[in-house]
């Protein structure tokens, strides 16, 4: 049943220069991830961008293992990998590991995170857990048709500002917002939009004192890390994949991405 | 055809059977697997433990409470000394017993395995906490150390066991034993539990059905000779002081008195509270699992409807329904009831 | 390792042993505070009142003390009434279509282009009629029964039938969401197993995989109603046999849920002790269902995928099917060795040499048993014109003409009562187990759900008849 290219099924795209890959992708310019709580339309979105059919049914954790699809929009192709619904990043579980090891070791150009806008509150767990890992994430609040009925008002310039990335409003059942979500995937990616992500502000003292000075020998020995907050926190719960990134050195290949144009071709090369 | 009653017979010969070898299989098993020289390991990695503890605690140790502690009798704990003497593991020393620097190491390692092994059970599976430590007698045992590092790699690294006992690294490296017994504690003292004492198993067993636990919070109200008083979590509790001196606790420094408790699980349907905290009783993916739902100090609970069979509750957590079974909601502490809700 | 990676490790030890004890419950504390200030400067208009008015008006009703439990046995049974009635008909129009149209036109077909006999048996009389009657009597009720069962999931029911069920269902170690895993085990045992993924515990998860086959599966009613009707309804009065055989179907299928209780709760109590377990139950909004949405999802994810999964274990079973029956040593049919040396097993079982040959080769799907005992019992007994010939499955017309084939083949009320137990307690059929192994990953979970059931059917069997034997003697 899988639905290799049904482009020709799906209905026209009011966007001229999205072109659906399905899952044709043998090169690509970027890799974008998509990270999300459980039945948030993650999958949805998916479906959209792609115009493949995930059909799993309505269960939470239904994305088992990573799916992968590709759409190409102004003659760039992005690759995009499903991650598994999860409400956080923080647990030993498998759909969390997978997740926040994708995020951080796949290093993708841009990670998009699905948020349901009728649980603004508890979606936004997951998404400061994200914007530890990557200051290049695009969110797509979700569900905007379901929270208008249920009398709930967004300011999403409010959020975007508070976030430091962009927040695009969106009903992926009924296809509403892609075009901006198209649009700022490609902004990011290409680095005509620079994040300033929202970062924790740590409650306790001790904790914020110890993830500190960690932070600041692990930039030390890392002046490239982008995320050295987030490694310290890691190995303060003493994540294994962390520890064994760094005796190996795996850890030094996560580099901040120069925002020039030569990274695309490097990109191809991998 | 087969008359009915010998049928009938013979099928219940082999049911009971099989049922005494499915009992006496372990045995049966352990004693196939167990050569002697295995039994010999056995005994000689539970008197370095032994021994290893003896030091730690700075007391003394002797062929007596070897065998004592292994149950076995004075000539076999002879018999076990001389061995780890032939293996250097302890000092050739006629008048004390000491490990030596290969000695600690094997002991430090024995102890590790058993002290994330009884983590792993108390962390991620549904294991009983009275059953923690046989199984992890017998782990101890079994396991090398390369799947003990894997295990606890899986669960996080923890740093120390569920009764408070530090998890030595893999390179042998135990912090200092830290804290008092809370028979020493003075009235009005408030204090941290950091250790539970799991041997002997009938005192462990009696602190556990007192409902205590690691990082629990208490307050003194009482000390005699027949009893040591406590309050912590909302209720008062009472052990006599020699089983109290199985229990280690820190003091705090400054003598706050931990916040008035309140379970969740005593909220009325309409009633919303505020949380405080998860009892540390609560561990491992059921404390996290809590903790994602968005129940953390701060948040604002209400109770929302009781299901037809009175157990789950549904409450309203941060915006979305959750359904906690009573024995989740025992376990989250809440401040006062702000305000009564209409209907 | 450089020097400065040690220090970092090290440092981060350290670290640990004064932060550690806290740390994960403050960043979860922490990471809310902020979540909770960016939310609240970023909703500018909520009314929460409103928002669960309804919800909390259908919630009083749907999980009320008393009304709660009749309004989901009244869903439920409506569901599974409609999934009967309305798969009568179409699934009586495919049968004719397949079985009586295109069946024999194939053969013709086949002897005009002068295919060899045995290859016309393996591919027409075997593969295609096997996969052809799965097709037929799986597909009308898997494509009412999962639509509906989708559209109340859709809707936000079933959410709360499992926090009411949940009590029951905690009580033998389990989670309350089995109780829908379970409802939809009654229509297909592979499709339930596929919606334990609802269940993130992983310990109650499998609980509910190795479980569900005891919940009675559509390919299993037909059997129990037909055998029922012959033997039970038969040993009363007239004019209480429709009542008494309903009544004896009925309680195979509240055994069915007994059995999955109890060994739930044993499972939980012995091997399934060591895994993790974590219970959370969210009760979403209700949602209007989108009804086209509703039928094409489920449509495609459960009904064709099930019904996919189904058509490639019977082709294969077909072909052996019809292989046992046709291929000859010293002029007698594998199929004749097999049952003249399990019949006094089978005998001793209360069942016979036929029916444990028939649950063998029948394994891919509960429908064909039925048209596979009748066929070796037409064979075994050596009964002129009735059925298709050797390999070829058959059903009769009438419930009448075939209660007097099975009588024949020697059968009994006993013979009955212990078809009906054996039919609810035997092996997972071989699409079920392979979705056990593809859920779980794990060759240990598939062969304990396989052998669970079969040793509990083989044992009830077994006592069952002795003691009918006892009585009736």
């Amino acid at each position: 049943m899988s639905a290799l290219n049904e482009c020709e099924n799906c209905p026209v795209h009011n966007l001229a220069n999205l072109k659906k890959l399905g899952i044709n992708m043998s090169e690509y310019d970027f890799v974008v991830a998509l990270a999300g709580n459980p039945n948030t339309g993650k999958s949805t979105v998916f479906n959209n961008l792609t115009g493949l059919r995930q059909h799993t049914g309505n269960w939470p954790g239904k994305t088992v293992t990573r799916a992968e699809g590709g759409f190409e929009f102004n003659d760039k192709k992005f690759k995009i990998v499903d991650l598994p619904g999860t409400y956080s990043l923080l647990s030993t579980s498998t759909d969390e590991e997978v997740a926040r090891d994708f995020i951080l070791f796949g290093q993708p150009d841009v990670t998009v995170i699905i948020v349901d806008a009728t649980r603004l509150e508890r979606n936004l767990n997951l998404v400061l857990q994200v914007l530890e890992i990557t200051d290049r994430a695009v969110v797509c609040l979700n569900l905007m048709d379901e929270a208008k009925r249920n009398n709930i008002e967004i300011d999403d310039r409010i959020l975007s500002r508070e976030l430091g990335v962009p927040v695009v409003p969106a009903s992926a059942r009924q296809k509403d917002g892609m075009n901006e979500l198209l649009k700022y995937i490609h902004d990011v990616a290409n680095g005509n939009y620079i994040c300033k992500p929202h970062r924790i502000t740590a409650k306790n003292k001790e904790m914020s004192k110890a993830v500190n000075r960690l932070s600041a020998e692990i930039a030390k020995e890392y002046p490239n890390l982008p995320n050295a907050r987030w490694v310290a926190m890691r190995l303060l719960e003493g994540d294994q994949k962390i520890i064994d990134a760094i005796k190996s050195g795996d850890l030094g290949n996560i580099t901040r991405r120069e925002l020039t144009e030569g990274t695309e071709d490097y990109k191809m090369s991998v | 055809m087969v008359d009915p009653v010998n049928a009938l017979m013979v099928f219940g010969f082999i049911v009971i059977g099989l049922t005494a070898l499915f009992i006496t299989q372990k045995k049966i098993v352990n004693n196939i697997r167990r050569t002697q020289n295995d039994k010999m390991k056995m005994h000689v990695e539970d008197a370095l433990k032994h021994i290893y503890d003896c030091e730690y605690k700075n007391m003394g140790c002797t062929l007596h409470s070897i065998a004592g502690n292994l149950s076995i009798s004075s000539d076999k704990a002879a018999k076990v000394i001389a061995k780890l003497e032939s293996l250097k593991l302890i000092m050739n020393d006629p008048d004390k017993i000491k490990l030596t620097d290969e000695g600690r190491k094997y002991a430090l390692q024995v102890i590790r395995i058993h002290r994330i092994w009884e983590t792993y059970l108390a962390d991620e599976t549904s294991k009983d906490e009275l059953e923690w430590h046989d199984d992890a007698e017998l782990m101890e045992h079994t396991i090398s150390s390369e799947e003990a590092d894997r295990l606890a790699a899986s669960i996080g690294n923890p740093l120390r066991d569920p009764h408070g006992d530090p998890i030595p690294s893999e390179t042998g490296d135990i912090p200092e034993l830290e804290g008092q017994q809370l028979n020493t504690l003075d009235e009005g003292d408030t204090a941290r539990i950091v250790h539970l004492e799991d041997e002997p198993a009938a005192v462990y067993k009696n602190l556990v059905s007192q409902g205590l636990h690691v990082g629990m919070d208490i307050t003194v109200n009482k000390r005699d000779k027949e009893e040591v008083l406590f309050e912590s979590e909302g209720v008062s509790r009472s052990i006599p002081p020699v089983y109290a001196a199985n229990v280690t606790v820190v003091k705090f420094e400054a003598s706050i008195k931990p916040e008035s408790y309140k379970k969740l699980s005593n909220l009325k349907i309409g009633e919303k509270g505020k949380v405080i905290g998860i009892s540390k009783a609560c561990r491992g993916q059921q404390r996290r699992r809590l903790m994602d739902l968005g129940i953390v100090p701060g948040t604002v609970v209400s109770a929302e409807m009781v299901s037809s069979g009175g157990d789950p509750v549904a409450y309203l957590i941060r915006g979305a329904t959750i359904a906690l079974r009573k024995s989740q909601s025992e376990k989250i502490y809440i401040e006062e009831r702000l305000s009564e809700v209409s209907n | 390792m450089s020097e400065n990676k040690n220090k970092i490790l090290t440092t981060a030890n350290n670290l640990r042993w004064k932060v550690a004890d806290d740390f994960h419950d403050s960043l979860m504390e922490s990471l809310y505070l902020d979540a909770s200030k960016i939310a609240g400067l970023a909703i500018s208009k909520t009314s929460e009142k409103e928002r669960f008015n309804l919800d909390k008006k259908i919630d009083r009703l749907v999980t009320n003390r008393i009304t709660g439990i009749p309004i989901m046995f009244l869903l439920l049974t409506l569901v599974f009434w409609l999934t009967i009635v309305g798969s009568n008909y179409p699934s009586a129009m495919l049968a004719s279509f397949f079985l009586d149209t295109v069946h024999p036109w194939l053969k013709e077909g086949a002897f005009t282009i002068g295919l060899p006999l045995w290859l016309t048996g393996i591919s027409v009389d075997g593969a295609y009629l096997a996969s052809a009657w799965v097709v037929s009597v799986m597909l009308p009720p898997m494509a009412i029964f999962f639509p509906l069962f989708t559209l109340l999931e859709d809707f936000g029911y079933l959410p709360r039938v499992a926090f009411n069920m949940d009590n029951i269902f905690r009580r033998v170690g389990a989670h309350g969401k089995q109780a829908l895993t379970m409802s939809m085990g009654f229509g297909c045992n592979a499709a339930g197993i596929v919606a334990t993924r609802i269940i993130d515990s992983p310990r109650e998860r499998l609980i509910a995989i190795i479980t569900n086959n005891f919940s009675l599966c559509n390919g299993r009613w037909p059997t129990q109603i037909l055998i029922a009707t012959i033997f039970i309804g038969s040993a009363v009065p007239a004019h209480l046999a429709g009542l008494v055989s309903a009544g004896a179907v009925v309680f195979v299928a509240v055994l069915g849920i007994f059995f999955s209780l109890a060994v739930s709760w044993g499972l939980s109590k012995t091997i399934l002790k060591g895994e993790a377990s974590a219970f959370s139950l969210e009760l979403p909004p209700y949602r209007p269902p989108r009804i086209l949405q509703t039928l094409y999802t489920s449509l495609i994810d459960r009904t064709i995928f099930v019904l996919w999964r189904a058509i490639i274990f019977a082709v294969p079973a077909g072909i052996v099917i019809w292989l046992v029956s046709n291929v000859t040593i010293n002029d007698v049919s594998l199929a004749k060795y097999f049952i003249d040396f399990s019949n006094p097993f089978g005998l001793l079982l209360g069942l016979n040499g036929v029916i444990l040959l028939a649950y063998i080769i029948a394994i891919p799907a509960n429908e064909i048993v039925i048209p596979t005992i009748l066929m070796l019992t037409v064979m075994v007994t050596g009964i002129v014109h009735v059925g298709e010939g050797a390999g070829v499955m058959f059903e009769l017309e009438s419930t009448a003409a075939t209660g007097d084939l099975l009588y024949a083949g020697g059968w009994t009320l006993l013979t009955g009562i212990n078809l009906m137990i054996f039919s609810l307690l035997h092996n997972p059929c071989s699409t079920t187990i392979y979705t056990i192994y593809k859920e779980t990953g794990s060759i240990k979970w598939s062969a304990i759900s396989t052998i669970i059931p079969i040793v509990m059917g083989l044992v009830l069997c077994f006592i069952i008849t002795q003691i009918y034997r006892i009585i009736i003697m």
